[in-house]
């Protein structure tokens, strides 16, 4: 005979319980299911992104630099980082000088360095628009595979060129790269992004998928995440845009290479920040703190500054600026060369050469004793025994 | 803090493994309502005196009922402050707008200023929560809740705070008295509610939204095609985004042992507006028939009153959910319709003549009117879309296709679910394979746009 269970009176908490149905679907997976679930999902966010940087075409031209678009694809200048740092090449990084905001590929000083040493030894890994305050967590966070190797990095005096440069503002305005500069500690005054997208960004740089879906939505749908792309393109396939090969490149761009003078830029009395106390100047000293701790050799190289753009207050301000960051470098025995003043006619505006500027910048760089010796000299870290 | 947000995801993963290891002791109450008013206070701080301050007197109102005789007195005490306070912050300034309305087409040279006041976020919701426990312990239908720390969380629990579901006290606060058991398969559930929720508010309605906002937004610059696309397409929107909410909720409640009344049970599949009524935002549905329509009188005294009842609860109903007139022509066109269909409903012909199909879309197409006067901004901007609507322009809606083909698919899914096609769905292959697809089109189509969930306004 059975043991008959109690019914449970219809009223009782235990039977209305019982009564609540599930749902309105029929996803309901047990634990074993939700361990396959992440196991898959897992292996696919691991494997596609990964396979993708195999199979995807890069354009690997002469002169490369990462194209004006792609400046926040940092997936892409990871995979750059990766490919460059397999060779001898020396990597130049920086920002928009670095990267030639007013010239072509062909005029900027990685390519004139090329040109004077012969072959392709030097890469441009500059990005444009990338202040101190992101290149450090660039370098930090997508430059990882940057290792043993010869490193020129660009210091730009503009960063110190007024609190809001320097990014200690307090009223808030938008500034580029903010999913780079750090999100909790040091705080950044102008930056108001709210805590819980914050938490996503710092949490997103140790997703390699992440980068890998923004990288996506850059090269195929025109930096938009893709319901936002269809809105713009409704009877589009998505699927169709997605392509093993990002055809962007800077072929349209169109290069504003006239002097500063021509753009009626006036004499400026910069608002110049304390060297001690300024955040871009922090940020700067913890890119190379990055790239030492991995075993690179890292020559830095600083301006040249329109110093022809400043009144006479501002000069003085600036030389003593230029003094202090010399006494820094020798103090930490980090080699550097701060170049010579360009001729007025060289620059474009307050820091970025035009053409010529860069080409004598590349020579004045490469008679410097210490750039021959550290650079040009010296064999690359971990390639010493080779 | 919205659900689908990294600060809730941080959020639950210190309040989680805390409740896990005080569930047992007496301090599970206190940490629950810790968590509760942090939730609930991240919106504002402020808005944590309000919903301690109706708390209280609640409690309060029932401890004296339970010493009194004059019980009616305290229940009055209960529903005329919780209806100050739904009045004060939530319909003081559409009272103030249209006294002054008035006034000015009497002519009378007067007009109220208008309150600055914020509108709390889920004040409609805990306010309703809250007044069902006291007009239950009124019938005698409940036991009175001694600790008032118990009873502060049964009315701010932070998965179910903000948007509902509305729960009654008969439900919740047995379940809060015990201790959770809280197995593996009520974890493994708990995921499962949350991630169709997250799919269906960040991949479905946050889509939806784009095409949406794009077009009631102006809607004088778009033709019929594309304001009738953009109304089917907020139905779904607000099905989505709603019953999304509802979803993580009931899926955050289940992971932490609590076990919360589904609240939307594939209304677009209802048959009739009586069917889409018990489908759809069940537990308010249902707070209005207990403690309205029934009240009232209910189906108990003849045709006419049952008629004028439905009519009251809907009007209700549609005020409940805005403060504007836009809502009440809402409430007023289901009062309407459920009014007029109630009696066809019931006929033999309805029921076994007319094809299941056909009473679907003829469902859908009337709920999906009415919703033009739910999303409008204004009544002008809703009778220019329904005019619109009807000239039969011919003008290319510009709608994405793979919006469609999504709301589709779960049209399909829906379908299927109700018929014998479920126990495909039901496959534990399939089943896995719906939920690795879903992550993964959150992980690459998804839109970051952290758009508010709609029921957060009410």
């Amino acid at each position: 005979m059975t043991k008959q269970s109690k019914p449970l009176n219809e009223s009782s908490p235990a039977a209305t319980l019982q009564n609540i149905p599930f749902s309105s679907n029929a996803i309901r997976l047990s634990l074993s299911d939700w361990f396959i679930v992440l196991a898959v999902c897992a292996i696919l966010l691991t494997i596609v992104p990964a396979l993708w940087d195999r199979i995807e075409k890069t354009a690997n031209p002469i002169d490369f630099r990462l194209p004006y678009q792609l400046g926040e694809d940092y997936w892409s200048f990871s995979r750059d980082c990766r490919q460059f740092s397999q060779g001898r090449e020396t990597l130049v990084i920086g920002d928009s000088v670095i990267w030639g905001h007013y010239v072509p590929a062909e005029q900027t000083l990685s390519h004139y360095l090329n040109q004077i040493h012969g072959g392709q030894n030097f890469v441009n890994l500059g990005v444009d628009g990338i202040h101190p305050a992101a290149l450090s967590g660039l370098l930090r966070y997508y430059g990882k595979a940057i290792s043993h190797k010869n490193i020129i990095l660009h210091f730009n005096p503009l960063w110190l060129s007024s609190a809001q440069h320097d990014l200690q503002a307090h009223k808030e305005f938008s500034f580029n790269h903010p999913k780079l500069v750090p999100q909790f500690f040091p705080r950044i005054p102008s930056y108001r992004e709210t805590f819980s997208n914050r938490l996503g960004i710092a949490a997103s740089r140790h997703l390699p998928f992440s980068g890998w879906v923004n990288h996506l939505h850059i090269t195929c749908f025109d930096g938009l995440d893709i319901p936002s792309w269809t809105i713009e393109h409704p009877y589009q396939n998505p699927l169709t845009e997605i392509t093993l090969g990002s055809s962007i490149s800077d072929d349209d761009f169109k290069y504003d290479q006239i002097s500063w003078y021509d753009r009626d830029i006036s004499k400026r009395d910069l608002e110049w920040v304390e060297l001690a106390t300024s955040f871009q100047w922090y940020c700067f000293k913890k890119s190379i703190e990055v790239l030492q701790k991995r075993d690179n050799r890292v020559f830095i190289v600083v301006g040249p500054f329109n110093e022809h753009l400043l009144n006479e207050k501002s000069l003085f301000v600036y030389q003593e600026i230029k003094v202090k960051i010399e006494t820094w470098f020798r103090h930490n025995e980090i080699d550097y060369y701060i170049p010579l003043l360009l001729p007025s006619e060289y620059y474009a505006d307050a820091s970025h050469p035009l053409g010529e500027g860069y080409a004598m910048l590349a020579e004045q760089l490469y008679a410097n004793e210490s750039f021959a010796s550290e650079i040009l000299n010296s064999p690359v870290p971990g390639l010493e025994n080779r | 803090m919205l659900f689908h947000t990294w600060i809730f995801l941080f959020f639950f993963l210190i309040v989680y493994p805390v409740y896990i290891a005080v569930k047992k002791t007496k301090l599970k109450e206190l940490w629950l309502l810790i968590a509760s008013y942090t939730f609930y206070g991240w919106w504002n701080p402020l808005y944590l005196f309000l919903i301690a301050y109706s708390t209280i007197v609640d409690y309060f109102v029932v401890t004296k009922m339970a010493r009194s005789k004059r019980r009616k007195i305290w229940l009055s005490l209960s529903i005329t402050n919780n209806l100050i306070l739904l009045s004060f912050f939530k319909y003081g300034t559409f009272f103030a707008e249209n006294l002054n309305l008035l006034l000015s087409s009497l002519k009378i040279p007067y007009a109220f200023d208008m309150p600055d006041v914020l509108l709390p976020v889920g004040i409609s919701f805990f306010i309703f929560q809250s007044m069902s426990y006291t007009i239950d312990y009124y019938r005698g239908r409940i036991e009175r809740e001694k600790s008032i720390i118990r009873y502060a969380v049964f009315v701010s629990l932070f998965s179910q705070l903000v948007a509902g579901p509305i729960e009654r006290a008969k439900n919740l606060l047995p379940q809060l008295r015990q201790t959770p058991k809280i197995s593996t398969q009520d974890i493994s559930d708990g995921l499962s509610l949350f991630i169709v929720g997250l799919f269906k508010k960040v991949a479905l309605a946050d889509y939806l939204a784009l095409y949406v906002d794009k077009v009631y937004d102006v809607p004088e610059q778009y033709q019929g095609p594309a304001l009738l696309l953009a109304t089917f397409c907020f139905s779904w929107q607000i099905y989505f985004d709603f019953s999304g909410y509802t979803d993580m909720a009931r899926g955050v409640a289940r992971m932490m042992g609590f076990r919360l009344m589904l609240n939307f049970n594939n209304p677009y599949l209802a048959t009739g507006l009586g069917d889409f009524w018990s489908r759809w935002h069940i537990s308010l549905s249902t707070w209005f028939k207990d403690y309205v329509y029934i009240p009232l009188g209910g189906n108990r005294k003849g045709q006419f009153n049952t008629y004028k009842n439905m009519f009251l609860a809907m009007i209700i109903s549609g005020l409940w959910h805005g403060a504007a007139w836009t809502f009440v022509i809402w409430g007023t066109l289901h009062a309407l319709g459920r009014i007029l269909t109630r009696d066809l409903e019931r006929t033999e012909y309805y029921q076994k003549k007319v094809p299941k199909i056909i009473k679907q879309i003829l469902v859908f197409t009337f709920v999906t009117f009415a919703w033009i006067f739910f999303r409008a901004a204004n009544f002008s901007d809703a009778c220019l879309i329904v005019s619109n609507i009807f000239s039969f322009d011919l003008a290319d809606p510009a709608i994405p296709l793979l919006l469609l083909a999504l709301i589709f698919s779960v049209w399909l899914y829906q379908f299927a679910y109700e018929s014998r096609a479920r126990i495909i769905l039901e496959l534990r292959t399939v089943r896995i394979a719906t939920v690795i697809l879903m992550i993964f089109y959150l992980v690459i189509c998804a839109s970051p746009s952290n758009q508010p969930f709609i029921y957060f306004q009410f």
